[in-house]
């Protein structure tokens, strides 16, 4: 029996994938122990190697898109870490984002739909919520004090109750110290909800890029990566968040970017547009980290707290750069590692929202590893580098923080950075 | 989604299940017997030869929900684990302890003890130190008759038959295991890897052979050819020489002093036979970055084609040349890309045949080439497998190792152990070898290959 796709055209098989990219992978499954899904469950239908037999059945047509195949592929959480594990390369990123897109397209008409899928209208609050929603600050602001308050009252939905006790009023009410516009050196990429709720964490990347006798400015208008809207199939309007986040970084200076999943998205703006300016612009982004990693020496003080360095997924897995993050905090703090191999914690954009059982199961893996290297001690900070971790790992008990403001705490302060002020 | 492992034989489970502990094994196999249905374990479906495809719609027991080290004595050193336990997994949970268990299958990161007991499992450290059967005092099983029984003990040698020994690398018909009784290894204080570069297979074959003649037993003797460097290079960056046409990585582990000489002698013997360059791995990520290279070297084949049909024989070491030549030549004789990865040490060859299954054709040329393959090796007295298994991809071949008398005496064995033949049918020995099915000449399932 072939259970490989023959070699019908691109786009006209069931989900339309690239057949030479499914046929990339050949079943050795060393994929398997770092795929968190599977990992908690133990099925294979969880693991990368499943999912691809899963994609390859639908694609050969010998099974249809059913209840179960579109259940299975919006369980994976997309970190990504079967990608890096994967000797033969095979994209698993794109194949699922793929998959995604399709099953996103096809919800409203599809025959078979059971009792989980989305309505039409469902459907529009979604993509309302995923498109340009995501760049009106106020209402995030908005949301963000919605959270606050229904934390308070006590009216929080399940499903965000992971988020929302974590969400503090000082979070929401801090001030950017960064200016809009002009010709700075480097931009700092502020995006949607990390700028709404957390706000301190760009303040704080600002003074460590300042700290190298650079300027710093953000886009004019509020741009969101579209990495959410990605994730959940909705790929126009990623293009859409993609195009906009182009043109509000006019020149030739770095990006720089302190959110890991935002990081990732940009870097891949040149295979999601497929142009040339798109590519040029990937070729300007950097991780916050491993831009300041490049750059003359910060100078710090040793601290003498310790820190468990927690791995985002998508830095470590797709940008590949979390070993600059250790470059950067190694000068003031006592860094400690997991065991764990950066496995994901189960945050995932908003895949503890849409899927809180897995996450659940996934956190607690997680926070095994964290505790087992005494990250739950007192004094001891978890560093994570992407604000869906922060909240899945705050949630989890940890004290966390953003690695460039752990660097902003430890700055020796220069004359220079005064004058800037 | 259960209908294979990592090798190419497909078949169709008739259910699937996931026991939690032994008492649900006891339960599932007690109902397969009730009912005449034939059943398979798997753990974590990296097997290379179809040991865990399953045939005649059998049950498949997946163990990767037990998966607990249930205790480990570190003085003693050994642990008692369930089989859905990751080999890697258990040398982590040792680690702090400053011990390792030391069969290391290439796919350790992902592959379950269950699974190494099943296959008798090698890997590169086992030249030195052997096989997954050197390393398991005790397994706790379910036999097909559905009873739970212990074969081995905590002590060194129990009385009565072997049956311990038996069981290890049964391939899932002699029963299931529950838990297993694990040797554990301390860490060696010192250990060095050198990665040697050569012009030709033949000067890299002819250093293995140099090393072992001057008293040297590496803990690990590995080698590499020119396409499979390329590839394993393309994933890890290690630094391998991508124009080298063989590369042989060399373990040696002992104390300091001791280790040093042998790093030298080495050295030496690779010069001699021609070796361009030899590098010593300066720390312990360099070394990890080389052997991550090497023990993705399957996986990273798909770089070069999307299947592979890979062969696991073994031969004695002093015919490597010849062999290895014979090996590359029928290759060329079935116009077909073949790269070699393997245990050099111990001459446990790992010809693997690249190819695409979606051109017509090409799978014939395939199975012929790797049938030609191991008639070679079995004429040059190797033997059919050195640590995959046989499964239902190199059953047929059994014949051309054993005699009907030896065959006969293993599927009695069998018989004693399964009298209703429910446990992982069609694997292992060939059709005809056991009494119920004598003269029954049975070939693989049709539709089993792929």
């Amino acid at each position: 029996m072939i259970t490989s796709p023959g070699s019908t055209p691109p786009g006209s098989t069931p989900l339309g994938l690239d057949p030479d990219e499914l046929v990339a992978c050949v079943s050795c499954g060393l994929c398997l122990p770092h795929c968190p899904t599977y990992r908690v469950t133990g099925l294979e239908i969880a693991s990368p190697r499943g999912r691809i037999t899963a994609m390859r059945t639908v694609e050969s047509g010998l099974a249809p898109i059913d209840e179960a195949f579109t259940a299975a592929m919006h369980a994976c959480v997309q970190c990504r870490g079967c990608e890096a594990a994967c000797p033969s390369g095979v994209a698993f990123g794109h194949l699922i984002e793929g998959t995604r897109a399709r099953l996103a397209a096809n919800e409203p008409t599809d025959p078979n739909r059971g009792r989980r899928s989305v309505s039409r209208v469902q459907r529009l609050v979604r993509r309302a919520l995923l498109g340009r929603a995501l760049t009106w600050s106020w209402l995030l602001r908005l949301s963000g004090w919605g959270l606050v308050i229904g934390r308070v009252l006590h009216v929080i939905p399940r499903r965000l109750r992971s988020t929302a006790p974590n969400l503090r009023p000082f979070d929401v009410r801090v001030r950017s110290t960064i200016e809009r516009g002009g010709r700075p050196d480097v931009w700092l990429f502020t995006g949607c909800v990390m700028d709404a709720w957390m706000g301190a964490t760009h303040n704080a990347a600002a003074q460590a890029i300042r700290a190298t006798g650079t300027t710093v400015g953000r886009a004019e208008r509020n741009v969101c990566c579209g990495a959410l809207a990605l994730h959940a199939g909705e790929q126009d309007l990623a293009r859409n968040h993609a195009r906009r986040v182009v043109a509000a970084f006019p020149g030739a200076a770095p990006i720089v970017v302190d959110a890991a999943g935002c990081g990732a998205a940009l870097k891949e703006y040149g295979d999601l547009l497929d142009d040339a300016s798109a590519r040029a612009f990937s070729a300007r982004v950097y991780d916050v980290h491993e831009w300041l990693a490049s750059e003359r020496s910060l100078p710090l003080r040793t601290t003498g707290t310790t820190v468990v360095v927690h791995d985002a997924c998508h830095l470590r897995h797709v940008q590949r750069c979390h070993t600059a993050v250790r470059s950067v905090l190694g000068g003031a703090y006592d860094l400690v590692e997991p065991a764990d191999e950066g496995m994901c914690c189960g945050a995932g954009g908003a895949y503890a929202a849409t899927q809180p059982e897995l996450a659940g199961a996934i956190g607690e893996r997680k926070a095994a590893a964290l505790r087992a290297v005494g990250a739950d001690r007192p004094g001891v900070v978890v560093a994570s580098a992407n604000p869906g971790c922060t909240i899945q790992l705050r949630a989890l008990g940890f004290e966390v923080r953003h690695p460039v403001e752990l660097l902003a705490d430890a700055l020796i302060p220069q004359p220079a950075e005064h004058e800037s002020r | 989604m259960y209908s294979r492992d990592a090798g190419l034989s497909e078949g169709r489970a008739g259910a699937v299940c996931f026991p939690n502990d032994a008492a649900d094994v006891a339960f599932a196999i007690t109902a397969c017997r009730r009912h005449g249905v034939p059943f398979v374990a798997r753990g974590s479906g990296t097997g290379l030869a179809g040991g865990a495809t399953p045939l005649d719609d059998a049950l498949v027991i997946v163990t990767t929900r037990m998966n607990r080290v249930v205790g480990v004595d570190r003085h003693q050193r050994r642990a008692w684990v369930e089989p859905g336990v990751l080999n890697l997994d258990l040398t982590r949970s040792v680690t702090q302890f400053g011990l390792h268990y030391a069969p290391d299958p290439s796919s350790q990161q992902a592959c379950s003890i269950g699974g190494n007991v099943g296959t008798n499992a090698g890997g590169p450290h086992c030249l030195a130190s052997g096989t997954t059967t050197a390393h398991v005092l005790a397994v706790e099983a379910v036999t097909p008759t559905g009873d739970t029984v212990t074969l081995g003990g905590e002590v060194p040698d129990t009385p009565g038959y072997d049956l311990r020994g038996a069981f290890v690398g049964s391939e899932g018909t002699l029963g299931i295991t529950t838990k297993v009784l694990v040797r554990l290894q301390p860490n060696p204080p010192v250990v060095r890897t050198l990665l040697l570069d050569f012009e030709s297979i033949d000067a890299a074959a002819a250093t293995v052979s140099g090393i072992i003649a001057v008293g040297i037993l590496p803990a690990a003797l590995e080698m590499m050819d020119a396409e499979i460097t390329r590839a394993v290079e393309d994933f890890v960056g290690a630094g391998y020489p991508r124009d080298a046409e063989a590369v042989l990585l060399v373990e040696l582990d002992g104390l300091e002093g001791g280790v040093d000489e042998q790093v030298r002698s080495v050295e030496r013997i690779g010069h001699e036979h021609g070796a361009r360059s030899v590098r010593v791995a300066r720390d312990e990520t360099e070394r990890q970055l080389l052997w991550k290279g090497r023990k993705s070297a399957f996986g990273a084949i798909a770089r070069i084609a999307p299947d592979y049909y890979l062969h696991d024989a073994v031969v004695p070491r002093t015919k490597l040349v010849d062999v290895l030549r014979d090996v590359y030549d029928i290759a060329t004789r079935f116009d077909l890309t073949m790269m070699n990865v393997f245990h050099a040490g111990d001459g446990n060859l790992h010809p693997l045949i690249v190819f695409d299954r979606r051109i017509a054709g090409t799978w014939e040329r395939v199975y012929d080439a790797g049938t030609a393959i191991l008639e070679t090796c079995l004429a040059a007295g190797g033997v059919l497998s050195g640590e995959h298994g046989i499964g239902v991809e190199k059953r047929d071949l059994m014949s051309q190792y054993f005699s009907p008398a030896d065959l006969a005496a293993q599927g009695r064995l069998v018989d004693a152990f399964d009298p209703d033949g429910l446990a992982n049918p069609h694997k292992v020995l060939p059709a005809g070898s056991r009494c119920g099915e004598a003269g029954a000449n049975r070939p693989v399932p049709q539709g089993a290959w792929i």
